[in-house]
């Protein structure tokens, strides 16, 4: 028997031109109650067997989200049916029915209570609760007292703790810090091994395809792709990169200044444009793992004012975690002389990135490390990886046997 | 049969609603939980002081005729004015996660109840303070009746809570039908009152035979009418039934509507 079963599933949303609840309103405005009906889901059938894992994604509004909270028996289909078989939680919201007076302690029995355990189930999960949120001596303070970080650990704590045969995840892997992240990424698939079957909605591909096993790509309503995470990962990023190179204003990567390093208003050398090419030169924002790739980074400066400058490059994961940081005057390089405008590139090659998401700081400091201007997060990209490798990038490496024979 | 097991798994969600309920009803103000009794005591007042000093009714007691009647009167309007806006309150938690949503009219039909039931102390507590006395024989008789009120009372909360997410009005149109559907029942005056040959219709409000035989065990010490007790119990059970269809119906839009 499958897990999830969902067969032809059809749902609309009323989009009130002007909700009103009134009686007055209902009765005397036939016209304002008029409403539009906004199919979200057009005929979805989907089986997820029991202990497996699967992705949903979608650009923003495809209808993944409807789907999640259909499952959770949130929302009711138009039509079609979905059955879950076995206990659900869902981490879609949590905390559910957490009370700012009340201790955390008192708040695990409320918010589990939700979930549908019995007292007793409590009682005995309780301590791993408190064990896994790391909360032992605030457990009997108010919840008020916590801070949101300490907030989202109890809750996803109890929520992880339910004994669920399904888990609906909805881009919840945002939890406290990322030690603590990467605990609660360590016991989703602890969850999975011991057989409770997942599904998620994220963002993260990273994340994606390294705890499911098949990847149900959602477009307008309806599956558009479905399979294993690496065949449909690729071709999903490459969908949404090409809608993305249609509006160009936004794929222009602005430059952010960074709060961390104060600078004046007027700054005397500015980033003006950060791109990742490829070796053709044509802007790229997905590649694979061992492409050539070049950072390239455009500059204005006023070189009456701006002093010598060194580069500064620091490539983060999603999950911000550093991979690689370097600058110009670690290299030895000598200081750059700026011109009014310039364009500065650095060239990877190859560059063997694991698949995954990552970015680009981009920073141009005077000599004694002040900055003129530091770009967070520049330029975003996606590495893709034909072979199922993991960790952080590729090590050059060799294989030998022994012959068969000797 | 499957809403059933599914409250019956939910059972530690509905105790911590009730004991959230009761801790929280009176948070914040100074008497607390003495509320609880002193309003129906101040509602007695009021009323005694209408009906047995303005209008002379003539009854003998007037204040316990009336006090027998008032609490699970109170009981029962809980169901149309607070009760209307139930789901309205659980927005957020609706909007958020699964529960079965039948969930939140027990637990609050459990926790006024529970309110009913402390209340009755003072009732009792007036009955022995004033030397009236109670007949142990018919007492028990209050169980059924009380197991009979729970019942129409649940039903009623099905009904309003579900109702009022579509049409808001409703928690306010409540107010005056509560003060209505008092004066339609047997709560400041006797079934005496009703002129002859309406009382077949009266007797179609569900609350007038429950009162009647909160009134027959406690201030006239005698067995409540059995035919009448059947015929609250075939309405309230009709009434249950109706608000579980009604509040089914309407659930699968709440996330939607709120």
């Amino acid at each position: 028997m499958a897990a999830i079963e969902i067969h032809d599933l059809h749902k609309k949303f009323r989009v009130y031109a002007d909700q009103g609840h009134s009686l007055k309103e209902k009765l005397l405005s036939k016209k304002r109650r008029s409403y539009e009906d906004r199919w979200v889901l057009n005929g979805i059938s989907l089986e997820v067997e029991k202990g497996e894992a699967i992705a949903l994604v979608g650009k923003n509004g495809c209808g993944k989200s409807t789907l999640l909270k259909l499952m959770s028996r949130i929302l009711f289909p138009e039509s079609g049916t979905v059955k879950l078989n076995g206990r659900v939680s869902s981490l879609i919201e949590l905390g559910a029915g957490f009370h700012p007076d009340m201790t955390g302690r008192e708040n695990i029995y409320t918010n589990a209570s939700i979930f549908g355990l019995t007292h007793k189930e409590i009682d005995e999960r309780l301590q791993e609760i408190i064990d896994f949120s790391e909360m032992e001596e605030f457990i009997d303070n108010p919840v008020r007292t916590y801070s949101s970080g300490m907030y989202m650990r109890l809750a996803f704590s109890v929520a992880i703790h339910v004994g669920a045969d399904i888990l609906l995840i909805d881009e919840i892997l945002a939890v406290g810090d990322a030690a603590f992240q990467a605990k609660c990424f360590e016991r989703l698939m602890e969850i999975k091994g011991e057989g409770t079957t997942i599904v998620i909605v994220s963002h993260s591909m990273a994340q994606l395809e390294r705890i499911c096993d098949r990847t149900v790509w959602i477009d307008e309503g309806k599956i558009r792709m479905e399979g294993a995470p690496n065949e449909v990962h690729p071709k999903y990023l490459e969908y949404m990169g090409q809608r993305r190179q249609l509006s160009p204003k936004k794929n222009v990567p602005q430059s952010q200044t960074a709060a961390s390093d104060a600078q004046p208003p007027e700054t005397p050398a500015k980033w003006t444009g950060i791109r990742l090419l490829n070796e053709q030169g044509e802007p790229i924002e997905k590649f694979a793992t061992g492409d050539t790739v070049i950072l390239e980074l455009s500059y204005r400066a006023e070189p009456e004012k701006a002093e010598e400058v060194l580069i500064g490059l620091a490539l983060y994961r999603a999950d911000k975690a550093l991979c690689y940081g370097t600058n110009t005057q670690r290299e030895h390089l000598a200081p750059i002389v700026l011109k009014e405008t310039g364009t500065i590139r650095c060239r990877f090659s190859p560059m063997n990135l694991v698949a995954g998401t990552y970015w680009f700081d981009a920073a141009m400091r005077r000599m004694d490390m002040f900055a003129y201007d530091y770009a967070a997060q520049a330029v975003r990209f996606a590495v893709y990886d034909p072979i199922d490798e993991t960790g952080v990038t590729r090590l050059d490496h060799t294989w030998s046997f022994d012959a068969a024979d000797s | 049969m499957r809403l059933i097991r599914e409250l019956f798994q939910y059972r530690e969600m509905i105790a911590s609603l009730v004991r959230k309920d009761l801790k929280g009803r009176y948070k914040g103000s100074v008497l607390g939980f003495l509320w609880t009794f002193i309003n129906p005591l101040l509602q007695l007042l009021v009323y005694t002081m209408v009906f047995s000093v303005i209008l002379k009714s003539g009854i003998e007691n007037y204040y316990l005729h009336l006090f027998v009647a008032l609490v699970p009167w109170i009981f029962f309007a809980s169901s149309l004015t607070t009760g209307s806006h139930l789901i309205l309150d659980q927005k957020n938690m609706i909007k958020k996660i699964y529960f079965p949503r039948e969930v939140l009219p027990v637990a609050y039909t459990t926790s006024s109840f529970c309110n009913m039931l402390f209340s009755f102390v003072i009732v009792f507590a007036v009955i022995a303070v004033m030397r009236i006395g109670v007949a142990w024989t018919v007492l028990p008789w209050l169980i059924p009746v009380m197991a009979i009120q729970y019942i129409l009372v649940l039903g009623m909360n099905f009904i309003t809570s579900s109702v009022t997410v579509y049409c808001r009005d409703l928690e306010h149109i409540m107010g005056v039908l509560s003060m209505a559907w008092m004066y339609l029942s047997p709560v400041v005056y006797g079934v005496q009152f009703i002129p002859q040959g309406w009382e077949r219709y009266y007797m179609l409000n569900p609350m007038a035979p429950i009162i009647l035989a909160y009134r027959d065990i406690l201030y006239y010490k005698k067995m409540p009418d059995l035919g009448q007790l059947g015929l609250a119990f075939g309405l309230s059970v009709s009434v249950l039934l109706i608000g579980i269809l009604v509040f089914e119906k309407l659930s699968k839009r709440f996330a939607e509507e709120l």
